[in-house]
């Protein structure tokens, strides 16, 4: 019997040379003669390889190599083209490891058996190599095996012997996964001509004679198996951002000393820059990759010192040819980020709100030493400056409410968390136990509530500190929290908790308020469980199981600050909230929920997303062309395990100044002074965002990346494709992608 | 022209001299060297010459020595070393590249046995060892030849037509400590003769390669160039001849030096100083009505087939005496004069003198008696002679 003889074409790196060994290794098994060899060169990594194996009943002398092979195997479909099949036998198979699909291959080939197999996939799904060179020999030898009829227990055994079992999964999958076409007219049909031996070769150049003018080039890009390419990536710290902000935008804006255009990316997302640059809890930093390595960028205080320094230019707004009418109910951030939005859109905007003033909560919960009030006065007049009407001073009742979808086009409906969770407990009706949002906003809007002795302060979020300092300012002698889980559970910015105990607040964990005892009618003494931690809940904080054990807190008064929630009942009867829209016996109407009325996030930044989004589905649901805010996807946003700490060398985080707290705690001026300078923007990574660092052409052993314009460009027809420059850029700016 | 009384080491040392002063108007002289007895009297005085526009690099091996010359001359400095026994050996590699790069040093090679056991005395084994290198191979017979081979190799490996590096042999001690009245020419006349370096593929300001990779092709090309080069060695050098005689009224050796041949019936083959040896014993045989001949290699590389097998045409007995061995086989020389005898002729191998042993007019003698006997060749025969 003749020989059967395969070839195989591949690229230096993939594995060609074992394939052809794997090949004959199988047959091996079956008890055949074999013999294999690679066909080497002087070119590296993703050079056009060959491999050969033949096979036969007989010992095998034929030393060259397999001109008219009658099976053929491409590992690489960037190969093909005529001179890769030169030889094929008629009926020989061809087997492709390619993604494309049968139906590209219509009018080719068409005298082989045609098999496919997407190994490139199969192979990276099995994790077979490295990112920039995936190897794809273990997973076609499966498919050269069930294309060519051979049993599959032959090639395990195989592999067994090779040591390569690990593999044996991926060869299955391509086992079970190979596409075969038979020959179409084969009567009809020649072998493809093997290349026949030159007769005459081109002249050689002397070696004592120079070749002048330009070398021949050894494009080296047809060795490339991957591509490195530029792109920008969703950084975690705008990923993380629930008003949408482009924060990294900014950061490096200013980093570029562009503070003017920092200001502006700002002013295009957040009406409120300033007022989160203060209170916002910074998810953007929970997510900054620089939290791994020394610290998170001081975003929050950068956008505080934008919003402080910067000069916010107006955008000029454009009245719609058929501006829709809008009714806001509520002037909270979600409202005022609703309104900006819809007012930029060129619409009639008009705010209800209950207060004499806009801001809601920011101004009758908030206290003035962590936002003073000409920061939320500045930044709510910037909103009504684009012509947002406001209606203040009454709250709407039912009846006005339910007519209002018939006197506007449409109502956003932003009414915060208006019902306040209060103790069931005994003695909640005690003088001198009072809800602390009610005691703020006195403070707030009064300016003269007076507390005094010790004042218990029961609850662990962001009201329960801003009552606790509160109440410092306002007159008590000692404050004290107590909050039924532990410290680390506490939902209240780590800063404030910090900052109140500097100001001498005094913190009881894993306590549970359970009642209250008096005197005379007024409160003395708080009743406390004390508490052991659980399993965690849905909120991943662990969950306090109240014990027996009970003691009294000895007061004078008590703050609760034991949450929110929507107040629905006060909305006109039938009006039902779904999915942040209001139904009316099953039909939509056109009104919308916005902030934490819909979502109860808590958190002025949340609001603002969702102001912007439910303005977003108000005008989308009236037909007009706008694509309602959606908050980026935080699954993809660069890891830091993509981010090359080495690059970068260490510093701390620049944080606020504060003023003392023996300076601050007996008044209601603002207590951090925010940041000297932009300068804690050069800590920014830029995660996904080139900064034009150099680093990728400085790394690029072929020396072909070029700077071009304000960009980058690779010399692909000498790109090999070696992934250095990916593997050394700092912060994700270009990866490796298919050919 | 002056007479010196000196030894064939600083022959060659004064005739590297005086070629690399002559190339003063040119890029200059350089070479790389090492010292190895019996070669080290040559370089030592090589390194104290005075030479506008040259450098000698004193290096740590023979190895080097070969680089910087193949540096030097590729820049286009004429370039010139000197080495010997397991010294060549150990610059093998630097040796067939300074032939494939087509550079025309020229090298004097002092024949010293290869060790171990260690042996400083005279055979041909280590440039032998190199006779496949691509080098010019030519094996002097005396102190004179010495000098002026020296200079006439700078005008044969740096004709166009040639540029290959060329190695000049002579007999450890027996020529190289040995010292005689040599002529040594003045500095005018060699610059006459011997015009500045202009080596075609020098690298100058623009970046070059030269000596990437060939693929099988062009490999195959490029040795079929070397191969022409050699072929025109044989022309160059008539010419070169002609010029020497003119400028410096001396011969130089032709490739093959017959002796009393044109009637012998029983010749002898040799190189280097046995060829003075066979020619007494010649003479001491022809006295007695032997009609003896004499046959002198004097170029090894490019080996002299036509004019061998002319010179040998018709003669029926024919020894050679190999100053070397190959373990195996016999006498390089041997073998390969076996390649251009008359059909039929007996051509014995002898070898005789190595390791350094002093063969005598004596030892030749008995050598042709036992020719002048022999009816049918045999394997080669070692001449005890040490």
């Amino acid at each position: 019997m003749p020989a059967l003889e395969i070839r195989l074409h591949g690229r230096g790196g993939q594995g060609g040379v074992t394939c052809a060994k794997i090949i004959a290794a199988v047959y091996a098994e079956l008890g055949k003669s074999v013999q294999t060899f690679g066909d080497y060169s002087g070119e590296r990594s993703g050079a056009p390889v060959r491999a050969y194996t033949r096979v036969s009943d007989d010992p095998i002398s034929n030393r060259n190599k397999v001109y008219d092979p009658d099976h053929l195997l491409v590992l690489d479909p960037t190969l093909l083209s005529d001179e890769v099949v030169q030889g094929l036998q008629p009926g020989g198979t061809l087997l492709l490891a390619t993604s494309a699909p049968m139906e590209s291959f219509v009018g080719r080939f068409e005298a082989f058996r045609l098999a496919l197999i997407d190994a490139t996939a199969i192979a990276r799904r099995h994790k077979i190599g490295t990112r920039s060179v995936i190897i794809v020999n273990t997973t076609v030898a499966g498919a050269f095996v069930k294309a060519l009829g051979l049993p599959l227990s032959a090639l395990e055994h195989a592999y067994q012997h090779l040591g390569l079992l690990s593999n044996f999964a991926a060869a299955r999958e391509a086992y079970e996964g190979v596409q075969v076409r038979e020959p179409i007219g084969l009567e009809q049909r020649v072998a493809v001509p093997a290349a026949a031996v030159p007769a005459a070769r081109p002249d050689v150049l002397p070696l004592t004679e120079h070749r002048d003018g330009p070398q021949p080039p050894l494009k080296t890009g047809n060795w490339r198996t991957q591509t490195p390419k530029y792109s920008s990536y969703l950084a975690p710290c705008s990923a993380w951002c629930p008003a949408g902000n482009d924060v990294i935008g900014f950061v490096q804006a200013l980093a570029q000393k562009d503070e003017k255009a920092a200001a502006a990316i700002l002013a295009n997302t957040t009406p409120l820059a300033g007022v989160c640059g203060r209170v916002c809890p910074a998810p953007c930093m929970e997510g900054c990759n620089r939290r791994e390595y020394d610290g998170a960028v001081n975003i929050r205080g950068l956008e505080r010192w934008i919003a402080d320094h910067g000069e916010v230019v107006l955008p000029v707004v454009t009245k719609h040819a058929t501006p829709r009418r809008f009714a806001i109910l509520g002037g909270g951030p979600a409202g005022l980020a609703a309104a900006q939005t819809l007012a930029r859109a060129g619409h009639d905007a008009t705010i209800f709100d209950g207060e004499a003033a806009l801001g809601g909560v920011l101004r009758t919960g908030i206290p003035t030493y962590r936002l003073p009030r000409e920061v939320l006065d500045r930044e709510v007049g910037a909103v009504l400056a684009l012509g947002v009407k406001t209606a203040l001073g009454a709250f709407l009742d039912r009846e006005q409410l339910a007519s209002l979808p018939g006197e506007f086009d449409a109502v956003i409906l932003a009414t915060g968390l208006q019902k306040l969770r209060g103790l069931d407990g005994p003695g909640a009706d005690l003088a001198g136990v009072q809800q602390g949002i009610r005691f703020l906003h006195h403070i707030n809007l009064d300016g003269a509530a007076r507390i005094g002795g010790h004042v218990v302060v029961l609850g662990g979020g962001n009201t329960a500190m801003d009552c606790a300092r509160s109440a410092l300012r306002a007159g008590a002698e000692r404050v004290t929290v107590a909050y039924r889980r532990g410290a680390d559970e506490m939902p209240a910015i780590a800063e404030e908790v910090e900052e109140a105990r500097h100001e001498g607040v005094a913190f009881v964990f894993l306590r549970a308020p359970l009642g209250f005892v008096g005197e005379g009618g007024r409160v003395r003494g708080v009743e406390l469980a004390e508490v052991e931690l659980g399993e965690a809940d849905d909120s991943g904080r662990r969950r306090p199981v109240v014990t027996d054990k009970r003691s009294v807190l000895e007061c004078d008064a008590v703050l609760l600050a034991l949450g929110q929630s929507a107040e629905l009942s006060l909305l006109p009867a039938g009006w039902e909230l779904r999915e942040g829209r209001v139904h009316q016996g099953g039909v939509p109407l056109a009104v919308f929920a916005a902030g934490d009325v819909s979502t109860g996030d808590g958190t002025v930044t949340h609001a603002i997303g969702d102001g912007k989004r439910a303005a977003g589905r108000a005008m989308a649901a009236l037909g007009l062309d706008v694509t309602p805010f959606a908050r980026p996807d935080r699954a993809i946003a660069v890891p830091a395990t993509d981010i090359r700490f080495d690059h970068f060398a260490t510093s701390a985080a620049v944080r606020e100044s504060l003023e003392t707290p023996a300076a601050r705690v007996r008044t209601f001026d603002e207590v951090s002074h925010g940041l000297a300078d932009g300068l804690e923007a050069h800590r920014c990574f830029s995660c996904g965002e080139c900064t034009k660092c150099d680093t990728c052409l400085v790394f690029c052993p072929e020396g072909i990346i070029r700077r071009k314009d304000a960009a980058y460009e690779v010399d692909y027809s000498y790109c090999k494709g070696c992934g250095i420059c990916v593997k050394e850029c700092p912060r994700k700016g270009m990866e490796m992608t298919a050919v | 022209m002056t007479q010196e009384l000196i030894s064939a080491n600083h022959a060659a040392a004064l005739a590297a001299t005086l070629a690399a002063r002559a190339n003063r108007t040119g890029r200059g002289f350089g070479s790389g060297v090492y010292p190895i007895t019996p070669q080290t009297e040559c370089i030592e005085l090589l390194c104290n010459q005075e030479i506008e526009k040259g450098h000698v690099v004193r290096v740590e091996s023979e190895h080097s020595a070969m680089a910087v010359c193949m540096g030097f001359s590729v820049g286009g400095a004429r370039s010139f070393t000197a080495s010997s026994s397991n010294g060549l050996a150990f610059m093998a590699e630097n040796v067939f590249a300074a032939a494939f790069y087509r550079l025309p040093i020229v090298m004097m090679a002092v024949n010293r046995t290869l060790g171990p056991p260690w042996n400083i005395w005279v055979d041909h084994g280590d440039t032998l060892m190199l006779r496949d290198s691509g080098w010019i191979q030519l094996y002097c017979e005396n102190n004179q030849e010495v000098a002026d081979t020296t200079l006439a190799a700078f005008r044969l490996a740096e004709d166009r037509r040639v540029l290959l590096p060329i190695m000049v042999c002579q007999d450890a001690f027996i020529l190289s400590h040995t010292m005689v009245l040599t002529e040594m020419p003045a500095q005018a006349l060699v610059d006459e003769f011997l015009p500045p370096l202009d080596l075609p593929h020098r690298l100058a300001d623009r970046p070059r390669v030269i000596g990437g990779l060939d693929l099988p092709h062009e490999t195959e090309m490029h040795r079929l160039q070397a191969i022409g080069a050699m072929n025109n060695v044989f022309e160059v050098y008539r010419e070169v001849q002609a010029s020497f005689l003119q400028i410096f009224g001396r011969a130089l050796p032709d490739p093959i030096v017959p002796y009393r041949m044109d009637d012998a019936d029983v010749v002898l083959v040799s190189m280097g100083t046995t060829a003075s040896t066979v020619r007494a014993a010649v003479d001491e045989a022809r006295a007695r009505g032997v009609r003896a001949g004499g046959l002198r290699v004097n170029m090894f590389r490019p080996f002299p087939e036509d004019l061998l097998r002319a010179a040998l045409a018709g003669k029926k007995k024919v020894g050679v005496i190999d100053r070397d061995l190959c373990p195996g086989l016999g006498g390089i020389l041997w073998a390969e004069v076996r390649g251009v005898t008359e059909p039929g002729a007996l051509v014995q191998g002898y070898i005789a003198g190595i390791g350094g042993g002093d063969v005598r007019p004596a030892h030749v003698t008995r050598i042709l008696n036992e020719l002048v006997a022999l009816e049918r060749a045999d394997k080669p025969r070692i001449v005890e002679v040490g």
